[in-house]
């Protein structure tokens, strides 16, 4: 592979870099398996990047290499202790930017989902970057009504949390 | 009811502020890191199951003194060599579908066909040594079979001492008890390593697929 070819990748990575954090800060619990999971997530999409033609957008590509190395390939460390010291989701919010009502109701439902299994917090992901029921159904390998129905429950379920 | 879901969209989508930020070189040094991937674990042992029972031959004291002359004397050598064939022609056979598999599996597929195929290619390698137990199996039976109709099992055997003067027809049994036990233990206990290590490695995956099976259903 060719200068140019790593060139051309690392810097597409690089700007697109928060879709795989994002993923990594679901699907792990402490910084170094966040780290971990990053790595891995760019090892397998430079193995396949030279079977990115360009028909699609780098970032819709990456939707879909960076989950199937979460939910798929990758493999949790056992030696680490499983401490929350790094919170990745629940980052620090500025307590003014919201009422204190809201703000419990988000770190409710953050943490709601990061208990989630590895299936419904893909389906949750890919909610919250807005792709559609079809994308979502398409990365995953389920039918549209399915992926539909699925989420629904979760939605349910998510508001059951914060609405006893 | 307005939506927490809303909300939590926004918030998701504002929270991209807050995460970490990796530069040019950090990226640059990944691509050459290994991959520590399930996939590539599944290859390694693969490659170990295949050519575990085949190295234990290139031992001399198993191929020298081992279980050929042995069966020389029992006169069952020519079902032996036969097995042998078998044995390699099946490996070959196993080896190249496996390979052909794991170059089937593709990060690019959608997650469920990925899992699917995963799977797929685990299950050869799964088949392969339940041929290898069940041709352990059957070598000890062959051997139990040639012991049954031996007429001088303590000539054969080479056996001294006692068993000389003990009764040829319980000693027979005995050693006949003694070799069909140790088989079936020995076949449990490859089969116990390899089983566990198989659904130790491959647990996270399984849930994953059923719980993707289960939206299926």
């Amino acid at each position: 592979m060719n200068k140019e070819l790593e060139h051309q990748f690392v810097t597409e990575l690089e700007n697109n870099q928060n879709i795989v954090h994002k993923v990594c800060s679901l699907y792990t619990d402490d910084r170094d398996s966040h780290n971990d999971l990053f790595q891995e997530i760019t090892i397998q999409l430079w193995k396949a990047y030279p079977k990115f033609r360009g028909d699609s957008k780098f970032s819709t590509w990456m939707y879909r290499v960076a989950l199937n190395t979460a939910i798929t390939l990758y493999r949790k460390s056992k030696r680490r202790p499983k401490t929350r010291d790094y919170d990745s989701v629940i980052y620090k919010i500025s307590a003014e930017e919201y009422d204190p009502t809201e703000e419990q109701q988000l770190k409710l439902m953050y943490s709601a989902i990061k208990q989630l299994g590895d299936i419904d917090k893909a389906l949750v992901f890919l909610y919250l970057e807005d792709k559609n029921y079809s994308e979502i159904a398409e990365t995953l390998g389920i039918t549209e009504v399915n992926a539909r129905v699925k989420m629904n429950r979760i939605k349910t379920k998510l508001r059951t949390i914060i609405n006893p | 009811m307005m939506d927490e879901l809303e909300l939590l969209k926004k918030d998701w989508q504002k929270r991209e502020e807050h995460l970490p930020k990796l530069s040019f070189e950090q990226i640059y040094k990944m691509i050459w890191k290994k991959s520590s991937s399930l996939v590539r674990w599944i290859f390694y042992i693969s490659i170990i199951e295949f050519t575990l029972p085949h190295l234990l031959y290139l031992i001399p004291s198993v191929r020298e003194q081992g279980n050929f002359e042995f069966a020389r004397r029992l006169g069952i050598e020519g079902w032996m060599v036969a097995i042998t064939v078998v044995q390699y022609s099946v490996a070959i056979y196993f080896i190249y579908q496996f390979y052909k598999r794991y170059r089937e599996i593709s990060v690019l597929d959608d997650a469920g066909k990925l899992m699917q195929r995963i799977f797929r290619t685990r299950r050869t390698v799964k088949h392969y040594v339940i041929f290898c137990l069940s041709m352990v199996l059957l070598i000890f039976a062959l051997f139990i079979v040639g012991m049954a109709l031996d007429d001088n099992l303590v000539a054969t055997l080479d056996l001294h001492g006692k068993a000389e003067q003990m009764d040829p027809q319980r000693l027979k049994l005995i050693v006949i008890g003694v070799v069909a036990i140790l088989g079936v233990l020995f076949t449990a206990f490859m089969g116990l390593i390899y089983f566990l290590l198989y659904g130790l490695l491959t647990r996270r995956l399984k849930r994953n697929y059923w719980e993707l099976k289960r939206m299926e259903a």
